[in-house]
């Protein structure tokens, strides 16, 4: 055995060594075994090194070459006839075939996108969102609501839906005899969704008044006979007609969103795009759950 | 050739460098040229929109607020659509921003109005509990610098060809003629939007105060 094998046994022993103090001096919980895991390949790295080093300075210093020369030399130096190494030859044709999938399907198919990942994850967590609470309770509706209201519509409606003290409309007292009476005396079209919006004027006195406190009242009971003019177009009991006149009762949440409102307090942006139908569903359900 | 080349390291050197510049260049160039094009549709910041763009990075916003909604759903929900790399073509400089204090705000334009603008620049408290954003109530007193942002607006249009119209050109006497004819209509609107009577008061004496021109920049980040 020469001296340099007995130097790097000797320095292969002191690296295990060392692995094994510093195991110890930082307490490592060896009832994990990853830890165990971690060891054993810290002492199999030094004794690999000691072991390939010394193979091949051995190699250098034993080794004689021998073999058929080729017979081109450059500036004197030869080299020896050898066989293609068979691991190399297969793993180059394997690159190539690799290479032309790649080229040619691999690339422009898998290519990575950012904007495709996004769309695939919100077009699967939507599906599944509608599939989830395509029935959802009432309960369930409006603790989303709720949720939803918070982050995009308490900036300017409030917490509680009290419209910050007029910067906004106030959803605990609903629409006032006041607003109705404002709305009567100089029409409306404030959501923008129904053709020709509402006229200024349709009723005066004591007849808008009767009418103002029916609406305010969200249409409950018996409608006074002078609710007449406005059942016209917002149907006998205040509901509504498709493409006519919105609904007395409540607020019709969907048309807001989706237009954006200009009316007596101000203008209020639009929100289209930014829910799903249950989403709308809920905070529809949220805001005209809010008057008390 | 390649005799010559491999007698001569330095040359060798420099071809390997060009060789592999070129390269480089085809593949990246292109992709950067396109993405830094306007998006369609994308019109250059208006002189007011400058000068509150001006305010917004002397009040340092952008310490707390980014402009950069990226591709996530988290943020899409909360923001509004992710933005794109051509609608900050007219940003010089752009303000990203890298800390959420705030809320991003490149789409605040779609949600907030000025009026909201107003009583959330005068005390955030008021419209929003529990904001640890600070009161910027000198803002409803400080005059906007306007003569800046259009010196910044004909400095693009001169240096990056960014689409201002003909009547945006240097000289004291063409700045006059716009204050009149453009800034201070645009001021006035957006101060009446903001229904507040001090401001608007403001505007039709001339003065444009900081926190008109930083609305109508925030207006126009949609």
């Amino acid at each position: 055995m020469n001296s340099f094998i007995v130097k790097g046994l000797a320095f292969a022993v002191i690296l295990m060594i060392a692995t094994i103090v510093v195991v110890q001096k930082m307490h490592i919980d060896l009832s994990d075994p990853i830890n165990w895991i971690t060891i054993l390949g810290a002492l199999a790295i030094a004794g690999l090194s000691f072991g390939v080093s010394a193979k091949y300075l051995a190699q250098m210093q034993n080794d004689t070459a021998s073999g058929e020369l080729a017979e081109e030399n450059w500036d004197g130096i030869g080299e020896y006839k050898n066989e293609l190494p068979a691991g190399w030859a297969y793993s180059f044709l394997g690159v190539m075939i690799w290479g032309l999938w790649y080229f040619f399907l691999g690339y422009p198919l898998n290519a990575f996108s950012q904007i495709g990942q996004y769309n695939e994850e919100v077009n699967a967590y939507n599906a599944k969102f509608e599939a989830v609470h395509k029935n959802a309770d009432a309960a369930t509706l409006k603790d989303m609501g709720e949720s939803i209201f918070l982050v995009q519509c308490a900036p300017c409606h409030g917490e509680t839906g009290d419209g910050l003290s007029g910067k906004a409309e106030d959803f605990t007292k609903g629409r006032t005899k006041a607003t109705v009476l404002n709305i009567i005396k100089n029409g409306q079209n404030a959501l923008g969704a129904f053709p020709g919006g509402m006229p200024p004027g349709m009723a005066s006195g004591a007849a808008a008044e009767k009418a103002a406190e029916y609406v305010a009242s969200g249409c409950k009971g018996k409608a006074p006979a002078e609710f007449g003019v406005c059942a016209g177009c917002h149907g006998a009991t205040g509901a509504g007609t498709p493409n006519v006149a919105p609904s007395l009762k409540g607020y019709d949440v969907k048309t807001a969103l989706a237009k954006g409102k200009t009316g007596a307090i101000g203008m209020m942006p639009s929100f289209a795009n930014r829910f799903t139908p249950v989403q709308e569903k809920a905070l529809d359900s949220y805001v005209n759950s809010l008057k008390q | 050739m390649f005799h010559w080349l491999e007698k001569n390291p330095f040359f060798f050197a420099v071809g390997v460098f060009l060789t592999i510049a070129f390269a480089g260049a085809v593949t990246i160039l292109p992709n950067f040229a396109q993405s830094a094009q306007p998006i369609k549709g994308l019109k250059p910041y208006t002189v007011l929109q400058l000068a509150g763009r001006g305010v917004y990075i002397k009040d340092n916003c952008l310490s707390c607020h980014s402009q950069l909604i990226r591709p996530f759903k988290a943020e899409t929900d909360r923001y509004g659509q992710y933005s794109l790399s051509g609608e900050y073509a007219y940003d010089r400089p752009f303000l990203w921003g890298s800390r959420r204090i705030g809320p991003d705000l490149h789409r605040v334009g779609n949600y907030r109005t000025p009026d909201w603008h107003a009583n959330h620049m005068w005390e955030p408290t008021s419209v929003v509990p529990g904001s640890v954003m600070p009161a910027y109530k000198h803002q409803f007193t400080n005059i906007a610098d306007v003569e800046t942002a259009y010196a910044e607006a004909v400095t693009v249009k001169t240096a990056f060809n960014v689409p201002y119209g003909d009547d945006i050109k240097p000289g004291r006497a063409a700045f006059d003629a716009y204050y009149k004819a453009k800034v201070l209509p645009a001021a006035l609107k957006i101060a009446k939007q903001m229904k507040n009577k001090d401001l608007i008061a403001q505007v039709q004496a001339g003065k444009i105060p900081e926190v008109v021109a930083l609305v109508a920049y925030l207006d126009r980040l949609k």
